[in-house]
């Protein structure tokens, strides 16, 4: 995997006990008939192993009176099982927000407003609101950005981890901790014995957003969102925690969708990655090809604007850094079209009035840019 | 690397950093009053010298000391001790006791640019007022021509005269920057200590500022601290760099030879720590153990031993004092790389 | 890349287009564009209007003379409404409606008096703890915490008739209206607390704020920064403290009335509850009129403070 790290160590051979962990439900069932067929869209999946999950056009809106606000535009995209798709996006391209849709967590008065989820087979976009919450937490589940918010305040670590059990698993008390002490040990907490006494705000940071990790994989999900799960911690401790995010992914074949802004974090723990814009998917490809041979303009600024700490400077000789003109996508922009035509420095007339539909430069790696061959179309079905 | 201009160079460095300390007791309330039990120390004896001309950046994680030490420059913030000095001018003594006017001439030396676009103006004042304020303080002109001025500070941050009239609220993160720069630079400062000025934009804006921040240090031969945790900014707007853990500087010279080969076991494992844009590169990268140990709970000796892979006895016993290693490169380290 | 660069030149300018369709607007306009929307602030603000019409309109209108007796014969005392005397009699013969009519102003002097100087006393006192903290802030939070707790109106009434017993056979008995005056100041006196917290509330709250740090980096005063970045911040909170505490003090006036303790040479609505309320049975409507205007007056000011709160702290989610 990698060379000998200082990280705390991770137990090599889990406890006899029948460990959730090692449950069947992990490695799945063979993909069906119909699941193989929905891969094949236009929508780029990796090849071999079944889809987990499908998002297919997606619409969020804040319904209004007059004309609803158009959020998230129709945004498709898939992560097979086993495999990590990382989002990346800045603030405002709602990256956040698709994947709170997932979970029917939209925070009021955001809807979806069309498209499809699909989750092991099953729309979640038309489920009940029962339904959904025996699936929060069982078999999706989510680690937020910031751990200090998302744990309760006046509850002990493991009051809050073992209501989750008992929710969702109806476990006795002492197997409940039992399974609670093994996922902390896992996901680096030494002596999770009194640490499951104590309140969040005795953990740091790292520790909080370790105990948020082992939450979520309580109940052994077979898929994974995280949101910006890095961002509030330092940059040493958030290299232990994609570290961390590494070996659970190498060791479980997690499922996972892993939101951020960081090009670099993004470039670490992905497999997959897809660019948003505003509501729009740009590019979706596999991670080397999105470094290596990005298509569509905003990655390709994207990348080139963020100054690297590896490279020399070469300020003296009057190099700036290459930049995206303008200001950051904002909720004005409601016409049809593509929404980085405003910034974009290939935009020609029709990106405004057509919005790209996505096109497949190579298996596996689709543009949404008419400056590159997609086709236009109306935003909405 | 950036020649200051020759008539400078021979004034010496703009401002000099000596034994910079602040301390903050811990209290607890008591009965009738509260009883100090502790101190906090966030800057210990911090020492550095900003040249005319060049950018020094300060990095670390939070918790370093890093915008504690900024803020104390300007007073923002009493230091417990040490000397900080302005081109010959005790700037500790001048803001605690001088007169009104060496404050206001020194406040026209340095000025400062905050991290958070969106507190850092006030929101019930337009453009134009946030932008009056200095003139009108520091009497830049006749009032008459004040708008004038005004209009030239929006063109030189890239901002059209139309804004002058609008409110901090009707503008995006990236150009509230701007115009917190625009202030600071209304007073015509030599120096100007930026906070992490691009920690609060988005990615696609922080470039903007960042040429912005480079293109008036060319324009106008600005000195800058720039305070960053950010060590990609750091590199492409800065000759020389201080690396801070726990309020000590550990490792302090020019950023080329620092960031390429880092002495300082802390600076190799902030360097590490950073996620590349690479795939390739990424999977090598490789964290440094534990956590920062918290500032109540200093660890004696050298503040980075217990996490430090190359920790030898003196380390625990003993703080290391910043040596010469390199004509423009010191590490304060036992057991140096 | 290089096309990347030659967009930089383009860049400060291409900003314009998405700000270049909205007007400037400071926080006043905006704020007074909520308020307009908001039913309550309106609702509010149409009553208020109404009662300051009525006061300065208040001899123009008014049937009769407040003092006019003369229905003592025809209709009599206590007589019903009807064209000539449209709310009736009194107890006394008076015309309740001008009796009413000319309580319009007394209520509205003894609001914005006595909220004056609370306003003037609270928002000094508060700010000063607020800014300066430490002991100061101790002393005057604990005095504050005094105000906030003796039983105000009792004070009051015994005030006003210790200073009625000592102005007896003095000079100082024909000073007109000073008993009301006297009432005004007092309720203004103990009104202060409250806006003195909030002041410090305000306070404390934005004198950590990065914009006041930066004013002092410019070099602004310790004055410059308490009244042109402060308290302007501060204000709209506390102006609908004021518009409750106006309300407050109108009701409070008319409490003080009702017991009897009011200034008898004004017309006050307190005042006039106090002279008919033992003929309610007989003559309702002497008592029913001032009840309902003190009733509109304060119901005024109160949705007004709503309507002012919700233009100033949008709520999100509107």
């Amino acid at each position: 995997m990698h060379q000998a790290n200082l990280s705390p160590p991770i137990p090599d051979s889990l406890p006899t006990t029948p460990s959730p962990l090692t449950s069947p439900g992990l490695r799945g069932a063979p993909p069906s008939a119909d699941e193989r067929a929905q891969a094949n869209d236009v929508i780029p999946v990796s090849d071999a192993t079944e889809t987990l999950v499908h998002v297919d056009n997606l619409r969020i809106h804040f319904p209004s009176r007059r004309s609803p606000t158009r959020i998230v535009e129709g945004i498709s995209y898939s992560v097979a099982r086993g495999e990590t798709l990382g989002i990346v996006g800045e603030s405002g391209s709602g990256k956040t927000l698709s994947s709170l849709a997932i979970l029917r967590l939209l925070p009021r008065p955001a809807q979806i407003a069309g498209g499809r989820i699909v989750f092991e087979g099953e729309d979640l976009a038309g489920k009940s609101d029962e339904d959904m919450r025996r699936l929060r937490g069982k078999r999706i589940a989510m680690v937020f950005q910031n751990p200090g918010f998302s744990l309760h305040p006046l509850m002990t670590i493991g009051a809050q981890l073992s209501e989750i059990l008992a929710v969702h698993e109806n476990l006795a008390r002492k197997d409940a901790h039992a399974r609670i002490e093994e996922l902390l040990q896992l996901v680096g907490i030494s002596d999770p014995g009194t640490r499951i006494r104590q309140y969040p705000h005795e953990l740091s940071g790292g520790m909080k957003q370790r105990v948020c990790i082992a939450r979520a994989l309580l109940c052994n999900p077979s898929l994974v969102l995280a949101d910006e799960p890095t961002t509030s911690l330092d940059v040493t401790i958030q290299a232990q925690i994609l570290e961390l995010f590494e070996e659970l992914k190498a060791r479980f074949r997690m499922s996972m969708i892993f939101v951020t802004h960081d090009m670099g974090v993004v470039a670490r723990i992905a497999d997959r990655i897809a660019v948003m814009y505003a509501g729009q998917i740009c590019e979706t490809a596999d991670a080397e090809t999105i470094f290596s041979n990005p298509q569509h303009p905003y990655t390709r600024a994207l990348l080139g604007s963020t100054p690297r700490v590896d490279q020399r400077s070469t300020r003296a000789s009057g190099f700036r850094l290459p930049t995206i003109g303008g200001s950051g996508p904002t909720i004005l922009h409601q016409g049809d079209g593509c929404r980085f035509a405003a910034r974009c420095p290939e935009a020609a007339p029709e990106c405004t009035r057509l919005a790209p539909l996505p096109l497949t430069v190579r298996p596996g790696h689709s543009v949404q840019c008419l400056k590159r061959g997609s086709i236009g179309g109306a935003n909405h079905a | 690397m950036l020649e200051p201009v020759p008539s400078e160079a021979s004034l010496g460095p703009l401002l000099t950093v000596r034994n910079l300390s602040k301390s903050y007791p811990v209290t607890r309330s008591g009965l009738l009053r509260k009883k100090v039990v502790g101190t906090i120390d966030a800057v210990r004896d911090v020492s550095f010298s900003v040249d005319a001309g060049e950018t020094l950046s300060i990095v670390g994680e939070s918790g370093c000391g890093k915008t504690t030490t900024a803020r104390s420059i300007l007073n923002l913030v009493d230091p417990t001790s040490g000397e900080i000095q302005y081109q010959g001018r005790d700037v500790v003594r001048t803001f605690a006791t001088g007169a009104r006017g060496d404050v206001l001439a020194l406040r026209r030396q340095m000025q400062y640019v905050f991290q958070d676009p969106y507190l850092s103006l006030n929101p019930r004042w337009s453009i134009r007022q946030i932008l009056r304020e200095p003139l009108r303080i520091h009497q830049r002109g006749e009032s008459s021509s004040w708008d004038d001025q005004i209009e030239q500070l929006l063109a030189r941050v890239g901002l059209p005269g139309s804004y002058a009239d609008r409110y901090p609220h009707e503008f995006s993160g990236g150009q509230r920057q701007r115009i917190g720069i625009a202030r600071a630079l209304a007073v015509d400062p030599r120096l100007l200590i930026c906070d992490e000025p691009v920690s609060s934009l988005d990615v696609s804006v922080r470039a903007q500022v960042l040429n912005l921040l480079a293109d008036l240090q060319d324009q106008l031969s600005l000195s800058y601290l720039y305070i960053s945790h950010d060590l990609g900014s750091v590199r492409f707007l800065s000759r020389r760099v201080a690396v801070m853990y726990l309020g000590t500087i550990v490792e302090i010279g020019d950023v080329d030879a620092i960031f390429d080969r880092p002495r300082h076991h802390y600076t190799a494992a902030l360097l590490s720590a950073i996620p590349v844009a690479d795939p390739r590169r990424s999977a090598m990268a490789k964290s440094v153990r534990g956590e920062a140990p918290s500032v109540t709970e200093r660890p004696r000796g050298c503040p980075f031993h217990t996490r430090c892979p190359a920790a030898r006895p003196i380390c625990r016993d003993e703080v290391p004092a910043l040596m010469q290693d390199d004509p423009d490169h010191k590490v304060a380290c036992h057991n140096p790389r | 890349m290089s096309d990347s660069r030659s967009v930089n030149a383009a860049v400060p300018f291409a900003e314009t287009a998405v700000i270049a369709r909205h007007k400037p607007k400071g926080i006043w306009r905006q704020g007074c564009e909520r308020f307009l929307h908001s039913r309550t602030g309106m609702l509010g603000l149409a009553l208020v209007a109404l009662i300051v019409a009525v006061a300065i309109l208040g001899p123009f209108i008014a049937p009769f003379d407040p003092q006019d007796q003369s229905a003592m014969l025809d209709p009599g005392a206590k007589a019903p409404p009807s064209w000539i005397h449209p709310l009736g009699t009194d107890r006394m013969a008076y015309d309740v409606a001008s009796r009413v009519i000319y309580g319009a102003p007394t209520a509205l002097i003894v609001g914005l008096g006595a909220m004056s100087i609370a306003a003037f006393l609270g928002i000094v006192v508060g700010g000063i703890a607020g800014y300066r903290g430490g002991l100061a802030d101790e002393i005057i939070m604990r005095a504050t915490d005094f105000f906030l707790v003796i039983p105000v109106f009792v004070v009051i009434l015994a005030v006003v008739r210790l200073l009625s017993g000592m102005v007896v056979n003095t000079p100082l008995e024909s000073i007109p209206y000073l008993n009301l005056g006297t009432i005004i100041v007092l309720i203004g006196i103990f009104g202060w607390a409250p806006i003195a917290r909030m002041t410090r509330a305000e306070f404390l709250r934005l004198k950590n704020q990065e914009f006041i740090e930066a004013a002092r980096c410019i070099g602004a005063t310790t004055g410059d920064i308490l009244f042109r970045h402060i308290l302007p911040n501060a204000l709209p909170s506390l102006i609908v403290m004021v518009a409750l505490g106006i309300g407050g003090a109108i009701l409070s006036e008319a409490m003080i009335g009702f017991l009897g303790f009011g200034d008898p040479k004004a017309v006050s609505w307190g005042q006039l509850l106090f002279f008919n309320y033992e003929s309610l049975k007989v003559a309702p409507w002497a008592s029913l009129a001032p009840g309902a205007a003190i009733f509109v007056t304060v119901l005024g000011f109160n949705l007004l403070a709503d309507g002012l709160s919700d233009a100033f702290n949008p709520r999100s989610g509107k």
